[in-house]
């Protein structure tokens, strides 16, 4: 079963074409991993997945729900209620977590089911109950972001993604705002999760990561995607030239 | 006249100006927000007149706004307006003249919050509305506290303008037992009044700021 899919979808900001006709569909309790050097369109590709940014052609659904469409080469976006009702379908977590910094631990990751989703406040305190403990967060339910360190920040922010019940979760590079021994912490969560298999999207420049927890891995350079495959196979034996000169800067580097 | 019934007109009158203070509050901190998301609007029918209208209501003196409210619509229209009309003239004026200070805070305020915040919301399905004053304003309000509390200190001591539309408030009733009496007194007490209405002030803004200061960003 397909979660979500994009379809040949091209952006540009002014004359600069970010990508290039990008198509990527993913599979329910799938974990892709997309890779690439900076500027490659990764970032831009979760933000028109996530509805930050709109693109100029190609198509967006979450499972059933046609998100945008192409009509006559230009794509159409659905009306605002069924973009709302898309919206309930993904969470996004930022490379710098973007917690709101006045609201306590519990009420970032409760606010939005209560309010948003408007879910029973009982079950909601339950499930975020579970969600800190599975993210290692008990006795931090009252702090404030800014008490926390940058790993107990991010896994609040997961934490936050994950209360609202996405059906797939996307990583922009979760672990590049942090020192190695937070990054650690950070993966390991997200390594618990996709054990779950909880649908996945990451964007990472942690490549041993990427081999061991992705089932899929996605090469994407200059705005397109380059190389997909199975991760270890991608990773260890790139086929394109442009895939293995990336991995050797980034073994090197 | 008595040490007494000075400190009674006196005290009359703080009432006068401490019933201009509030509305113009009530009126100006609303009426700010609104100005201030239609200056920043990417429509110019919006963000045109919004910024002429915070150039011209900071540009020209308060006092001769004060003054074209009050007379304006008898001059322009032969509207009489009744005697009511001066407070409301006064209230109005205020209200429009400080609104205009207080968009531009607002402005600075709403343009300081990272892009992040908004997108964090955006994405777990928050409202244009409810992102603004659910995630948005709340954080503003923290920043923009301190220049708030200039304006609104600054206000305290504006609202002695209305003497220029004869309305009896402290400072209009100052001045006039100081003509008939001869004295210094009358204003050296309503200075004082006018510093330990700041001072008020100023202790309730600190409380504010403790009660924010749970959080830093
Ligand atoms: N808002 C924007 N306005 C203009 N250009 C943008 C904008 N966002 C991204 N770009 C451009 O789009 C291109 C792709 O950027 P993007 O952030 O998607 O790359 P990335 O693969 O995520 O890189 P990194 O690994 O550095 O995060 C870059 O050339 C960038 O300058
Ligand atoms: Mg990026």
């Amino acid at each position: 079963m397909t979660v979500m899919s994009l379809e040949n979808v091209h952006k540009s900001f002014g004359k600069n074409e970010v990508l290039k006709g990008v198509s990527l569909s993913i599979a329910k309790g799938e974990v892709v991993g997309i890779i690439g050097a900076s500027g490659g369109g990764k970032s831009t590709l979760l933000r028109c997945a996530t509805l930050l940014e709109t693109f100029e052609r190609g198509s967006l659904s979450y499972g059933d729900l046609m998100v945008a469409q192409e009509v006559d080469g230009r794509t159409v976006y659905a009306k605002k209620d069924v973009l709302a009702q898309a919206k309930q379908r993904f969470g996004l977590v930022f490379q710098n977590f973007n917690l709101f910094p006045h609201y306590t631990v519990l009420k970032n990751i409760t606010d939005a089911p209560l309010r948003v989703q408007k879910r029973d406040k009982d079950e909601v305190m339950q499930t975020a109950a579970q969600l800190i403990e599975k993210m290692g967060l008990q006795g931090k339910e009252n702090m404030v972001p800014n008490e926390l360190s940058g790993g107990q920040q991010q896994r609040v922010a997961i934490a936050r993604a994950l209360c609202s019940h996405p059906d797939i979760l996307f990583f922009d590079e979760p672990t590049s705002a942090l020192d190695p021994l937070l990054t650690r912490e950070v993966l390991r969560v997200i390594r618990q999760l996709a054990e779950e298999h909880m649908t996945m999207v990451i964007v990472t420049h942690e490549m041993a990561f990427a081999r061991d927890v992705a089932d899929r891995v996605v090469f994407m350079d200059g705005g397109v995607i380059v190389e997909e495959g199975p991760a270890a196979e991608l990773i260890n034996n790139p086929q394109h030239e442009r895939t293995r000169a990336f991995l050797s800067k980034t073994e090197q580097g | 006249m008595t040490f007494q019934t000075i400190m009674s007109i006196l005290l009359a009158g703080l009432g006068m100006t401490a019933k201009i203070f509030v509305i113009t509050l009530a009126g100006s901190l609303p009426l700010g927000i609104v100005i201030a998301l239609a200056r920043m609007s990417k429509f110019k029918i919006l963000s045109w007149p919004a910024k002429f209208y915070i150039s011209f209501l900071r540009g020209t003196p308060l006092m001769l706004q004060l003054m074209a409210i009050m007379f304006g619509p008898y001059y322009l229209f032969h509207l009489e307006l009744g005697t009511n009309w001066k407070f409301v003239a006064c209230c109005i004026g205020f209200i429009l003249n400080y609104a205009a200070y207080f968009a531009e805070i607002y402005r600075s305020g709403i343009q300081s919050i990272p892009k992040g915040q908004h997108e964090a919301a955006a994405v777990l399905g928050y409202s244009k509305s409810q992102t603004f004053f659910l995630i948005v304003l709340p954080q503003v309000i923290k920043r923009i506290l301190p220049a708030m509390g200039n304006e609104i200190i600054t206000l305290v001591k504006d609202t002695s303008l209305a003497f220029v539309l004869g309305i009896a408030e402290m400072f209009t009733q100052a001045k006039a037992i100081a003509a008939r009496e001869v004295s210094m007194l009358p204003y050296a007490i309503t200075a004082l009044i006018y510093w330990i209405c700041c001072l008020l002030i100023e202790w309730l803004l600190s409380l504010g700021e403790k009660k924010m200061a749970y959080y830093h960003d």
